[in-house]
């Protein structure tokens, strides 16, 4: 257990770091996102998710990692609604509004006060979310739902995701001429 | 009115990016190496082991499941653990990059909403509770779901991530009408 809580401080520390470096963590930028108006974080999410998705994939047809994908219920909808109001009210998601602390912005205790709330409201009520919400599922990831051959998926999904990159980089690009 | 950002020294998108897939492989690998079937890459477990952690505060909670799970759960405790190397991480690169700069309330809010301090902390609250009561449900935060998911192809984190969109947008427009307009 302490390796792996180690390994762990470490992967938060470096994850923290590159956050705060890249300017993920600031308040303007979370919210420019959502309105639309500054697509950085954007593009660093996609980015991030193209190689980790190369490199997932890679390793695990090598058979040294076993992909874990997530399956679809109605908890994905209706949690993914209620976190993004929630991330739209704040200004930052769970991973920045715990690097902000480290940043000391104050707010965020606030932010993390209510997330323990909202996990705890969840914890009294999760015999009545787990039946009505999250029973039924639809287990695996896209290329196996769709019967498409996962080589070909993967350069596919990289291609999509690269393509929104650079339409993002190119309306970034626009609005700085201004 | 426009949205600055201060860009003095920021890593490029590309390096912060490839940095993070990195950490988030390197993780998934290691842990799965060390029979850690969970793969603590997130932040939600790590909230919800200081969640489980205050049930001293509500004895009925005791034997609650979700309580139980996140108390008893090693990739709990490591990402309880992540969190603070976050904090310290995030420290760290803002003074390194001469950044620090505490605040208690963000400068935008102030300019549309007033210096109001306690309107700002219900609305953080209110934002906060929606965060913890969402990532339980869609089981992941935008680590999990997004960073994680979406680069398994996962189809729940790919719904889960597109509702974190629609909805961010939706409320940042009611906050920030003149904002977002154009």
């Amino acid at each position: 257990m302490l390796l792996q809580a180690f390994i762990g401080l470490v992967i938060g520390l470096i994850f923290g770091y590159a956050l705060q470096r890249t300017g993920i963590t600031k308040y303007p930028r979370v919210t420019g996102m959502l309105l639309l108006k500054d697509f950085k974080i954007l593009k660093f999410m996609l980015t991030a998710v193209t190689f980790s998705m190369i490199g997932f994939y890679t390793l695990g047809s090598l058979g040294i990692i076993e992909l874990n994908p997530k399956p679809l219920d109605w908890g994905k909808v209706v949690g993914g609604l209620i976190f993004g109001a929630g991330m739209g009210l704040l200004g930052y998601c769970p991973g920045t509004m715990i690097a902000r602390i480290g940043e000391a912005k104050k707010d965020a205790w606030i932010g993390l006060l209510g997330m323990v709330l909202g996990v705890l409201f969840f914890a009294v009520n999760v015999k009545f979310f787990k039946t009505n919400l999250m029973t039924k599922n639809i287990p695996g990831n896209l290329p196996t739902i769709l019967g498409i051959n996962t080589w070909l998926a993967i350069p596919i999904a990289a291609l999509v995701f690269s393509g929104i990159v650079l339409l993002a980089s190119r309306v970034d690009d626009f609005k700085k001429n201004f | 009115m426009k949205l600055k950002v201060n860009q003095n020294d920021e890593w490029h998108w590309l390096i912060g990016g490839i940095v993070v897939s990195f950490l988030s492989i390197t993780s998934y690998v290691l842990f799965e190496k060390l029979d850690y079937k969970d793969y603590p890459f997130g932040i939600t477990a790590g909230i919800a082991y200081i969640a489980a952690n205050v049930k001293f505060l509500f004895p009925s909670l005791a034997e609650n499941p979700v309580v139980q799970k996140n108390l008893t759960s090693p990739a709990a405790f490591v990402e309880f653990i992540m969190l603070f190397g976050i904090v310290i991480g995030a420290y760290w690169g803002a003074k390194h990059s001469k950044n620090y700069s505490p605040e208690v309330i963000p400068s935008v809010w102030v300019k549309y909403h007033g210096s109001n301090v306690w309107k700002r902390f219900t609305v953080v609250l209110a934002g906060g509770f929606c965060l913890g009561l969402g990532t339980m449900l869609a089981v992941g935060c935008t680590t999990g779901n997004i960073l994680q998911g979406w680069a398994h192809l996962s189809l729940g984190s790919m719904v889960a991530g597109a509702c974190f969109f629609l909805a961010g947008i939706f409320v940042a427009k009611l906050l920030y009408p003149k904002l977002g307009g154009r």
